[in-house]
């Protein structure tokens, strides 16, 4: 019981400190200097880091679900509604989780293990010293380029993972093309996909704000940096879950969404 | 101009720096000496806020910098420059960009002209058409070197050095050690040095003072500490292994037999 709430106390003080460095970051972000050259940079290297494997990635997933519902659908003879399936389960829920976990572990690792580095080698402290504020110079850019890019990589991992499940329909259920595009147009409503996009806005912030709080906070040399980078990927996952619960739960009971 | 008085600091409950008083004046060079591991980087990252003192005052042009926040030191930062011990060059930037950081960071100065300034900064350090290196590329003396350079660049009134020499070869070292007087006669720069090089500080310094178990156990222009009675003085300025410090310490160091 003691030790429970020794935890939990943590728990309470670690979330505390992310939410500050989000306060500061925005409050970085929206008051100048700006540059955003750092900005794209960052963006850049998120896009085209995850681009490819989170499209893929769902594409199979997308796959897969069509694969596992004719298992029972077929029996009904509903398989005209897998696309409505495929379509609800990726915009929803598969894409933003999904997109954020691969982003989660390629980018947001990538973040810690070079903030880490740079808090180990004193990079950090020369950054102070020359009168920069390290949340500005190395925050604000990444957190913005993940807000920017996890959505638009969410969308076009939704795309991939509806046409993987096109695949499926077509060429193993014989749904005709056009059939299954009217299915998936008709199924999605605007609702499903305005929460999905919103999560993903959360979850990047998580992936941002973690990254870089484990990396600033690395103690001891190059054991501390790995030790951060596999506390900030499980950290992230952990929060992903947790947020998406609690914004599922929201999005049903409060907006009947 | 730098007046420190009674400075405690603490880390995990042994003292570093212990009740220690430092003045330095307008337009002087300190030269520090003492053991490794007595606090002298430790005072050094004080002076610009990178460690936080419990307690103890350090006035540097009349203003009282414990207690400052970030915002607050960022002003006093933009006038003193340190040079870290370990270098801390920014290594996803290359040389160029880390000599040029303040002036990329906080002017407008571009093109030709900060082309220019790299060039001379870089050759104040002995080093030309590097520019383009990456930190990485660099040996441990080239890279304290650029560090110096970057420093130089930003043209600060008060310069602290944390070992400028400990990693160059003795040409270098001499010629560091020349710009380092050049510093104080052409541009009336006021410096800390912390070195363990006696024979350079008594060539830069106006004053050298002595660390010992967190307090300055001596502080005279370089002919007195050369006369100075103190036995942990003279053991130390005489280089012997053996003497009243080892034996204050109780340290026999290991003879391979
Ligand atoms: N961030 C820190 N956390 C814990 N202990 C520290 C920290 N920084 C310094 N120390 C301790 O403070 C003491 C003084 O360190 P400092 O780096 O100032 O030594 P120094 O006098 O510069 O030595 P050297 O000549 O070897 O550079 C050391 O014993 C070190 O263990
Ligand atoms: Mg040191």
């Amino acid at each position: 019981m003691a030790r429970a709430w020794v935890v939990f106390r943590y728990g309470l003080r670690y979330v505390g400190s992310l939410v500050l460095l989000l306060g500061q970051s925005l409050a970085c972000a929206v008051t100048p200097p700006f540059n955003a050259y750092r900005f794209l940079y960052q963006a850049r290297r998120v896009g085209l880091g995850t681009f490819f494997i989170s499209s893929v990635g769902a594409f199979f997933i997308g796959a897969i679900i069509s694969l596992q519902m004719a298992y029972l659908m077929v029996s009904l003879s509903a398989e005209i509604y897998i696309p409505n399936v495929v379509a609800i389960a990726l915009a929803r829920e598969l894409g933003p989780v999904m997109t954020a976990i691969i982003v989660a572990g390629r980018i947001g690792a990538g973040i810690t293990a070079e903030i880490g580095t740079m808090t180990v080698t004193e990079q950090i402290d020369a950054l102070k010293a020359f009168a920069v504020n390290p949340v500005r110079y190395l925050v604000v850019p990444r957190l913005l380029a993940l807000l920017l890019m996890v959505p638009i990589l969410t969308v076009f991992a939704v795309l991939a993972g509806i046409l993987g499940g096109f695949v499926i329909c077509h060429f193993k259920l014989s749904i005709q093309h056009h059939t299954y595009w009217n299915m998936v147009v008709t199924a999605l409503v605007l609702k499903d996909v305005v929460t999905g996009l919103l999560k993903t806005f959360f979850f990047a912030a998580v992936i941002a704000i973690v990254g870089c709080w484990e990396g600033m906070n690395v103690r001891g040399g190059a054991d501390g940096v790995g030790k951060a980078t596999t506390l900030a990927v499980v950290r992230s996952f952990i929060f992903i879950i947790l947020i998406d619960c609690v914004l599922t739960f929201i999005f049903y009971f409060v907006f009947n969404a | 101009m730098i007046e420190i008085k009674n400075l405690y600091k603490t880390f995990d409950k042994t003292a570093v720096l212990n009740g220690l008083n430092l003045h330095v004046r307008e337009g002087e060079t300190k030269v520090i000496i003492g053991r490794s591991g007595v606090g002298k980087s430790v005072l050094l990252k004080s002076i610009v806020g990178l460690v936080r003192p419990e307690s103890g005052s350090i006035v540097v042009d009349g203003q009282e910098l414990m207690g400052l926040d970030e915002r607050g030191f960022d002003r006093v930062r933009k006038d003193i420059g340190l040079v870290f011990q370990g270098g801390a060059l920014f290594d996803s930037l290359n040389v160029g960009e880390n000599v040029a950081f303040h002036l990329d960071e906080f002017t407008r100065i571009r093109g030709e002209e900060r082309r220019e300034r790299i060039a001379r900064a870089l050759s104040f350090v002995g080093m030309r058409e590097i520019e383009g290196l990456m930190p990485s590329q660099l040996s441990g003396g080239m890279r304290k070197r650029v560090s110096l350079a970057r420093v130089l660049c930003r043209e600060p009134r008060i310069i602290l050095y944390d070992e400028p020499t400990s990693e160059v070869d003795p040409i270098t070292a001499d010629a560091i050690n020349n710009l380092i007087v050049e510093m104080r006669n052409r541009l009336k720069v006021t410096s800390i040095v912390v070195t363990h090089d006696m024979n350079a500080a008594y060539k830069i310094a106006d004053t050298i003072a002595m660390f010992y178990q967190g307090q300055v156990i001596a502080d005279g222009t370089p002919e007195e500490i050369r006369h100075c009675r103190h036995p942990f003085v003279r053991q130390f300025i005489s280089g012997e292994s053996q003497g009243a410090i080892t034996e204050d310490e109780n340290i026999k160091f290991g003879h391979v037999r």
